[in-house]
């Protein structure tokens, strides 16, 4: 089997830049750890659940998908495409890795759309099985596991204590990564640690079975009492993936750009003629919980949260959704609409 | 957008600056008229642009001649006392004094964004301070570490 | 935890039990976490805490529908939040029999008061908020360095800004029911989180808190990515109080800082 030192997950790295991969990974910034492009001398922390999640590398959080000139009165587009250089996730959770499965779903429903995929044909996905879990994930609520390989090309397994990792690859292109990593590596033996012990927090089926017959419900108002309609959930979440086109433009030339946006924003469901058909916190956040546990159930038989507990963790008000989903199951359990 | 980003930066050599005057309508854009009709010869870096009112110079303004590319920003009305609307250059003052502290803390000079008092009948000293913010300007060089600059994308 | 938070308790439950207010707008213990609480009962008194981890500024809500609709409230209240909820009273966002103040500070709970109650003790007991001295340090680095020195450095911190806008969420100064970067025709600042749409962002977010920004810190707790929001906060601060010789949120009176003026205002810089 093919070990790496614990130590040396940054040559890992390295060797994969090298080798000509654009290495997207767990890097120290300030205080904090975010997923982001290695480069030699930043530091790797594969202790640690990354501010943000592994969509940046496929769905970033702007994107050029289109270019226009104007010349006198002639206006003329100029094609795009998509900029998708041969990429790895190294060392993402279990949870990032399963939240591909929704995005893929979503990005080749009704139209297949050719930057996504472009991106995701160019990734390869390294999972890093966790061995500790906080208290805000939730993943085995949500049909994931801590040391699930679901949408993973290889995985990384701690081993020994911490020691080192087991690389397993998976796929073609996991292999791909086992050779050109192939000098960091070792072929040994060694122990896997146990996963993480995820405790259940709460029951989706019983969530989604609730959400079949609560748009209308008064509860959403009392659920989102602390929300405060920014866009830091969405943005960290791993399967969030909506988005607002903008064009900037000068006289003679112009872009459109796909940038990321929010169900929470007061703005995004706002009308030209100003009226708003969610006037409210509560019925955006209602769609925030409706899109993940009921129209994704709907549409793909699949939710759209893995478990990731970002939201809990991040939102300084608050809003977990992992604990609204709680109070979702204590109110169907109590007969509450 | 790239036509600012070749003319600022490949000819450092011989350099010609941008500089975006943001000037009131009342007193420093006729300042301006009377250097003109007066013949007054100035340096032609300078674009203005004409408002009501120093007190309509929004900050963002400013960030917007930046993020186009200007080289520097000079910002100018009437003299304290003489505005139009009675109080649009003090109110204007104000944003000024900490929004230029706020701009230099973010990487954006001194030599980079002017301020001043024109009047109507000051055709010289308009022309004066045109020249010598050119000056200035030309010697700093292209604006390369302007942080508001709009990104190619 | 502070040592009186059964007074805190029981003085919401009094509030509460009086038909004084209809909510009370406190903290809860959750894990590590300190969370808002929404108190509406006297019997659910008993989840209201404060610690010093209680960071979060409640006055924030204010601007909250949902919130002002069930006026007269109570709020939780450190220094500065009720410098905050001066700021708001100033502004004309809530103003006497609308708001009471359960003060607290990390020695606990210092009893009910109205706004104006609010403003005399601010005044008496909390004059200066020294800020954090590590800030000051940093500050004092960044003004040290060249100016393409600084254009690096904040571009870098400005780099991970996603534009979630959960800084402005945060802030109970920021209630404008249109902010500037949704002003789109024409779009003033680029929504894309791209260098220069994140430094017009950061620029006029701290500018529209001149005068304005209480320091209390919620901004910069609120940003996922680690943004240094107080850098540029306490820089304002600064330089407002250096030129205007204004303390923001202290007088429930006062004239906006940007916004009024003197005829001798300095303007030395001016030529
Ligand atoms: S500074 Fe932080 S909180 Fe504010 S918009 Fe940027 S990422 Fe969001
Ligand atoms: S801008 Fe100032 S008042 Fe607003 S949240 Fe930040 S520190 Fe508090
Ligand atoms: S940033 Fe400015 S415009 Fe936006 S909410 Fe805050 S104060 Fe209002």
């Amino acid at each position: 089997m093919k070990t790496l030192e614990a130590t040396k997950l940054a040559d890992l790295a390295a060797a994969l830049t090298a080798a000509g991969y654009r290495v997207i990974a767990p890097c120290q910034r300030g205080d904090q750890v975010h997923l982001e492009c290695y480069q030699a001398g930043k530091t790797l922390r594969a202790d640690v659940i990354p501010v943000n999640s592994a969509k940046d590398a496929l769905f970033p959080r702007s994107e050029v998908i289109g270019r226009y000139r104007f010349e006198g009165n002639e206006f003329e587009t100029v094609p795009v495409a998509p900029q998708a250089g041969k990429t790895v996730l190294l060392a993402v959770r279990p949870c990032d890795a399963a939240a591909l499965a929704p995005l893929d779903a979503v990005f080749n429903w009704d139209y297949k759309d050719e930057f996504y995929n472009a991106h995701r044909d160019a990734t390869t996905v390294v999972a890093l099985a966790c061995t500790a879990a906080d208290d805000q994930c939730f993943c085995t609520s949500v049909g994931g596991s801590p040391d699930s390989t679901a949408n993973a090309d290889a995985v990384l397994r701690p081993a020994d204590g911490g020691k080192r990792f087991i690389l397993e690859s998976l796929t073609d292109k996991g292999q791909a990564i086992a050779a050109a990593g192939q000098a960091v590596l070792t072929e040994g033996q060694a122990q896997a640690d146990p996963p993480a012990q995820v405790a259940p927090a709460f029951d989706s089926a019983a969530v989604t079975a609730w959400a079949k017959d609560g748009f209308d419900s008064p509860l959403w108002k009392e659920l989102s009492l602390a929300c405060m309609g920014c866009g830091a959930c969405a943005y960290t979440c791993p399967t969030c993936h909506c988005f607002d086109i903008q064009d900037e433009a000068t006289r003679r030339e112009g872009v459109r750009l796909r940038n990321w946006d929010a169900c929470g924003f007061g703005l995004f469901t706002k009308h030209a003629g100003g009226h708003n058909p969610r006037h409210d916190q509560a019925s955006r956040w209602r769609q925030r919980v409706m899109h993940k546990f009921a129209y994704f159930p709907e549409r793909f038989e699949m939710l759209a949260c893995t478990g990731c507990g970002r939201c809990g963790r991040l939102c300084g008000n608050g809003m977990s959704i992992r604990e609204v989903c709680s109070q979702i199951e204590q109110a169907a359990q109590a007969g509450v609409k | 957008m790239t036509q600012a980003t070749t003319q600022t930066e490949t000819k450092a050599e011989g350099f010609e600056p941008r500089i975006v005057a943001f000037v009131c309508n009342w007193c420093t854009y006729a300042g301006a008229d009377l250097a003109g009709t007066s013949r007054l010869q100035y340096a032609p870096h300078v674009r203005i642009v004409k408002l009501p009112c120093t007190g309509r110079i929004d900050p963002l303004f400013i960030l917007k001649a930046y993020e186009g590319g200007a080289d520097a920003v000079l910002v100018s009305g009437c003299h304290p006392g003489d505005c139009h609307y009675t109080s649009g250059n003090y109110h204007a003052r104000r944003r000024w004094t900490i929004f230029r502290r706020l701009l230099s803390l973010a990487g954006v000079e001194e030599g980079r964004l002017f301020f001043s008092w024109v009047s109507a009948a000051e055709g010289q000293k308009f022309a004066d301070l045109i020249n010598d913010v050119t000056a200035q300007v030309k010697a700093a060089g292209p604006f390369k570490h302007n942080p508001a600059r709009r990104q190619a994308w | 935890m502070v040592a009186n938070i059964n007074e805190i308790q029981s003085a919401a439950a009094a509030l509460l039990n009086e038909g004084k207010v209809k909510l009370v707008l406190g903290y809860r213990v959750r894990g590590n976490d300190r969370v808002p609480a929404f108190v509406t009962q006297a019997d659910q008194v008993g989840c209201l805490a404060y610690d010093s981890a209680c960071t979060q500024n409640l006055a924030a809500y204010l601007r909250k529908g949902e919130v002002r609709s069930r006026m007269p409230l109570a709020v939780v209240a450190r220094p500065e939040v009720m410098r905050s909820l001066m700021l708001l009273t100033a502004e004309s966002q809530i103003a006497e029999g609308q708001v009471t103040v359960l003060a607290v500070d990390e020695q606990g709970f210092h009893g009910v008061l109205d706004l104006a109650g609010t403003a005399k003790l601010l005044n008496e007991q909390y004059a200066r908020i020294a800020p954090d001295s590590s800030l000051m340090e940093q500050l004092a680095k960044i003004e040290a360095m060249t100016p393409q020195e600084r254009s690096a450095f904040w571009s870098e911190q400005f780099e991970p800004c996603t534009r979630c806008y959960a800084c402005r969420a945060a802030c109970p100064g920021c209630f404008c029911e249109r902010c500037i970067v949704e002003m789109n025709t024409p779009q003033w600042i680029s929504t894309a989180a791209e260098s220069h749409g994140n430094f017009a962002w950061h620029m006029i977010r701290a500018f529209h808190q001149a005068g304005r920004c209480v320091e209390c810190g919620a901004c910069q707790d609120a940003c996922p990515q680690g943004i240094p929001l107080m850098l540029l906060n306490h820089f304002i601060a600064r330089e407002v109080e250096r030129e205007f010789d204004a303390r923001n949120g202290y007088d429930p009176q006062a004239e906006p800082v940007i916004g009024s003026w003197k005829q001798d205002d300095k303007q030395e810089y001016i030529r």
